[in-house]
């Protein structure tokens, strides 16, 4: 018998990687917490290491008002432009 | 984005091979499938009328979309009947909205599933349950409806489990969680008429509810009484959050409210005012948050909130009250939202009936 698939027959969106940072030394840190608890903590806490090993700076703290929504595109947007990495993950 | 042509895979003829081979594909939730034949899939998107490629939702995080085709073939797989579609369809054009957060409600740990409540006479058409054993089995169109989300949910938008979908433990209603709201002695509007749609018109109302809580009195013959036994199920240290709620009063419970002159906007705001713990309770139990204190308490704060207490939602609006189940028991229930916050937001829709011909 003949059956459909149940899948999308939407396309995939295509995604591409960011290129790999040659060096991480001195660079720019993001940070965007999600507003889950601790979040902030143990993000901070994170680019702390990379502040002593690397010496980089952390240079934005961006927030989600919803930790279960992707981020506003213009939040990346501005992070992008002032940071060379970015770092983030739940809280909880 | 433009959508392909739906493919088409040769399966075996016999019908027993046919539902292994949809295992097989990974197609199901656990439990068999209706194989998706070709005229079938055709017989139920004839239901719809709008071109089958026309697209009702889309999914954030992954791209993917839902057409009505792709929705058609998963309603087959379910066991819905044509009749039923316009309701799935509704569903996730209810569910589409940003506010409703697609990805977060499929995706989190919070283990939700779309709660649907159907209002309105379509319900009584397509032979819906409203009443004895509500959230139970045997009825098919509740019991298809809900699973044919969960299928769409799980072969359109890929939230598989354990990989896209990372429920800490789910619940039940993940398999199929949908109800219609009884309109048989129902002394108050029904929520399609609350909801602004004209006289005869049918709605769906999604929730992405985190589980079922049944509140039992049999004792309580006032509407304080009744609901009192709500509100502390709404505010128990494990529930308790800024989230929304769906209450289903039962009959008994509903005659009891009514009865002595309550109306809906009256129980949602006794509901809201008596949900409530007390801050330094918060705290014993880990759970209090300045954040969330903060939005319950600001210069927008509702009036009923009060001071050193944390109430479950922002307003009365935020609580779904209706009736449902059977005449018999007093067993109402508590539906807490997924989200602790204001992550999800419930929506409705119109529902489209049925094109005859």
């Amino acid at each position: 018998m003949q059956l459909y698939s149940p899948m999308s027959t939407a396309p995939k969106r295509k995604a591409f990687r960011a290129p790999a940072l040659a060096s991480i030394d001195g660079l720019r840190i993001g940070i965007l917490e999600n507003g889950k608890l601790n979040a902030e903590e143990m993000l901070q806490e994170f680019a702390a290491l990379f502040v002593e090993r690397h010496g980089c700076t952390v240079h934005t703290l961006a927030s989600k008002s919803n930790a279960s929504a992707p981020a506003p595109a213009n939040t990346l947007v501005k992070v992008a432009q002032e940071v060379d990495f970015l770092i983030t993950g739940l809280g909880d | 984005m433009p959508a392909f042509a739906p493919r088409i895979h040769e399966a075996p003829d016999d019908l027993l091979a046919a539902i292994d081979w949809c295992y097989e594909q990974g197609w199901t939730d656990g439990l068999p499938v209706v194989p998706p034949a070709v005229d079938r899939v055709k017989a139920m998107l004839a239901a719809e009328g709008r071109p089958s490629e026309t697209v009702i939702s889309h999914h954030p995080a992954t791209g993917l979309d839902l057409s009505l085709h792709a929705a058609a073939v998963n309603a087959v797989m379910a066991g819905c009947l044509p009749e039923y579609f316009p309701v799935v369809v509704a569903a996730f054009e209810a569910m589409d909205r940003p506010e409703f957060n697609f990805h977060g409600s499929t995706a989190s740990t919070g283990g939700s599933a779309p709660l649907l409540v159907v209002s309105g006479l379509y319900a009584d058409e397509i032979g819906m349950n409203a009443d004895v054993n509500l959230f139970g089995p045997g009825n098919r169109a509740n019991a298809t409806i809900g699973r044919a989300v969960r299928l769409i949910l799980r072969n359109v938008f890929q939230m598989l489990p354990g990989i896209s979908d990372k429920s800490t433990q789910g619940n039940p209603g993940k398999y199929s969680f949908c109800i219609a709201e009884r309109a048989r002695g129902n002394p108050w509007p029904l929520l399609c008429e609350a909801q602004g749609y004209p006289k005869g018109a049918s709605s769906v109302t999604a929730f992405a509810g985190g589980g079922f809580c049944n509140v039992e009195n049999h004792g309580g013959n006032t509407p304080e009484q009744i609901l009192g036994s709500v509100a502390d199920a709404m505010a128990n240290y494990g529930c308790i959050t800024l989230g929304q709620s769906v209450v289903i009063l039962a009959p008994e419970h509903m005659q009891i409210v009514a009865g002595a002159g309550w109306t809906r906007e009256k129980a949602q705001a006794f509901l809201f005012t008596h949900a409530k713990r007390s801050v330094e309770g918060m705290n014993g139990v880990g759970k209090y948050r300045d954040r969330e204190y903060d939005t319950q308490h600001g210069k927008d704060a509702h009036a009923l909130a009060e001071q050193g207490f944390v109430h479950r939602g922002l307003s009365p609006d935020d609580i779904l009250i209706t009736m449902g189940g059977g005449d018999a028991g007093g067993h109402s229930c508590f539906i807490p939202s997924w989200s602790r916050g204001r992550g999800s937001i419930m929506q409705h829709a119109p529902v489209k009936p049925i094109k005859r011909s």
